[in-house]
């Protein structure tokens, strides 16, 4: 079942690249701020896309249409983020004033057993923010089904909770190992360049620069929008899991 | 609707069904930001020259006679503020045709032909949201006036916050039904205020309304971002002219973001009684 759903969004992602050259444009204009929630709500669509899909189906990637619902979608999304991601945070917030007035052991035993319970809370919530967002996007994005806590709660035990939390940590070592292959393949590639360059006589140091340069276009042009569009169609195909 | 969000994609969507008409606001905007900004540096000025007065007669500010003072300063700024004062009446009765429009699902923008209509309403506007703001602020005035810089300052001005956040959202809805029925005494009908606002709940309702204000404060964000860049290219270009930089700035930024936003919100305001009184 995993597996499967990995098979289908690495290809999914790969369906068209011109998409994710657009993504990758879009994401290089975001320090104008609105473009970022473009980018989320794209990935949203997606989401969209694989939980009223199936597995292995058909789909195409979502159209860039209708820049102002994107935008909308994507306001959403990170609203949806931030207010599940508070609740680890004042929790965290809450253990580090008291154990700020503690003194000694006691204030880093607490201290630590704050953390921990941060971190799981943390964990919790991360998983909670992607179900509601599947949620929310499998109810015609009504906003209030991504705090439905009940049904969201009752969406993960079906699938598993074990599955889930396994699934998620399957993709950031995809994420990780991908974006790692790719950066060592080029990097390599210019390295044996220099060194070629260098044994000819060449200043290898202008290689040097073209590598990093290629390399920082093709992590934002290719590999960052498809592993995101991969992260999210996973997520999405993860949601139709339920029985 | 599938979701309530869908009100505020139509109501960003709805300004860009006809530029002219937002555009013919826009100048109005234009109009009264550049106004503010004249009115703002002269005002300035006048500051200025009665801190300098204070500093060499050894007197304080009441006690400096008029004559003393810029007079042109003076009138000029007064006059300014009269018509822009008049501008922004004619601006709050095209919000109203706006909401009005919103309401009766019409897919237009208003128009302008109806001059003295527009000011009228635009009056009514202003006496409820005056009516709506009066408590609040009468009540952080008397803060600052008694209570001075004491704790009670700091109670009187929380409460003042909650009561000015609760009249804002009462507000929104007061307007909508006023402008549904017509008449102005229906912005004070609270019965039927709350039953409207209950009847879509008042969790959805409110956040509802945050929403918009969230998405619109990203907006003016982003906006600000780009506006940043625009100015700093002008500055780069035109060297020791921060006043004209300055209003060229303020007559694009009310040309067409004000307007932009305000149809928007007033458009959204209107969807939102649409969707309470189903």
């Amino acid at each position: 079942m995993i597996l499967d759903i990995y098979k289908d969004a690495l290809e999914y992602s790969a369906k068209d690249w011109t998409k994710l050259v657009i993504l990758g444009v879009v994401c290089l204009f975001s320090f104008l701020l609105l473009p970022l929630f473009l980018l989320t709500g794209y990935n949203y669509r997606v989401i969209n896309n694989a939980v009223h899909g199936v597995i292995n189906g058909r789909d195409p990637l979502p159209e860039f249409n209708d820049l102002i619902e994107m935008f909308i979608d994507g306001v959403k999304v990170v609203i949806v983020q931030i207010a599940y991601l508070l609740i680890p945070f004042i929790i965290f917030l809450i253990f580090a004033v008291i154990a700020g007035n503690l003194s000694g052991a006691a204030s880093s035993a607490l201290m630590l057993i704050g953390a921990l319970i941060t971190f799981v809370i943390f964990i919790v919530a991360e998983l909670m923010i992607q179900m509601g967002i599947c949620h929310m996007a499998y109810n015609d994005g009504a906003f209030s089904k991504a705090f439905a806590f009940s049904e969201i709660k009752e969406a993960i035990d079906e699938i598993g909770w074990f599955e889930c939390i396994v699934t998620y940590v399957g993709l950031i070592i995809i994420t990780l190992v991908i974006s790692f292959v790719v950066t060592a393949i080029i990097g390599l590639i210019f390295t044996a360049f220099g060194i070629s360059g260098a044994v000819l006589g060449a200043d290898p140091s202008g290689i040097f620069v073209l590598g990093v340069l290629i390399n920082s276009a093709i992590t934002l042009f290719i590999v960052g929008p498809y592993l995101s569009i991969f992260n999210s169609r996973s997520s999405g195909l993860l949601y139709t899991m339920q029985i | 609707m599938a979701s309530i969000t869908d009100c505020v994609v139509e109501g960003l969507k709805y300004p860009f069904t006809n530029i002219k008409k937002i555009l013919g606001i826009g100048v109005l905007f234009a109009l009264v930001s550049a106004l503010s900004t004249v009115i703002g540096i002269k005002s300035f000025d006048i500051f200025r020259m009665s801190i300098h007065l204070v500093e060499n007669t050894n007197s304080t500010v009441s006690q400096i006679p008029f004559s003393q003072l810029p007079a042109g300063n003076i009138y000029l700024v007064v006059g300014l503020s009269v018509i822009s004062f008049i501008v922004g009446l004619f601006i709050l009765g095209y919000q109203y045709d706006v909401v009005k429009f919103s309401i009766d699902r019409k897919a237009d923008l208003p128009g302008f032909n109806d001059i003295a209509g527009l000011l009228v309403r635009g009056i009514k506007y202003l006496i409820v949201t005056v009516a709506y703001y009066i408590i609040p602020v009468i009540l952080w005035t008397a803060g600052i006036a008694f209570a001075g810089d004491s704790s009670v300052f700091i109670i009187v001005s929380l409460i003042a916050g909650l009561l000015f956040i609760i009249a804002y959202f009462l507000m929104i809805m007061a307007v909508n039904n006023m402008v549904a029925y017509g008449s102005i005494k229906k912005a004070f009908d609270f019965r039927e205020i709350t039953d409207n606002i209950a009847n879509l709940g008042w969790g959805k309702y409110i956040g509802i309304v945050l929403f918009t204000v969230i998405v619109m404060m990203i907006i003016s964000v982003a906006v600000g971002i780009i506006l940043s860049f625009i100015t700093v290219a002008f500055a780069a270009v035109i060297n020791n002219q921060a006043v004209i930089i300055s209003i060229v700035i303020a007559i694009i930024e009310g040309l067409f973001i004000d307007s932009y936003m305000t149809v928007f919100f007033s458009r959204v305001c209107g969807s939102i009684y649409r969707e309470s009184i189903k």
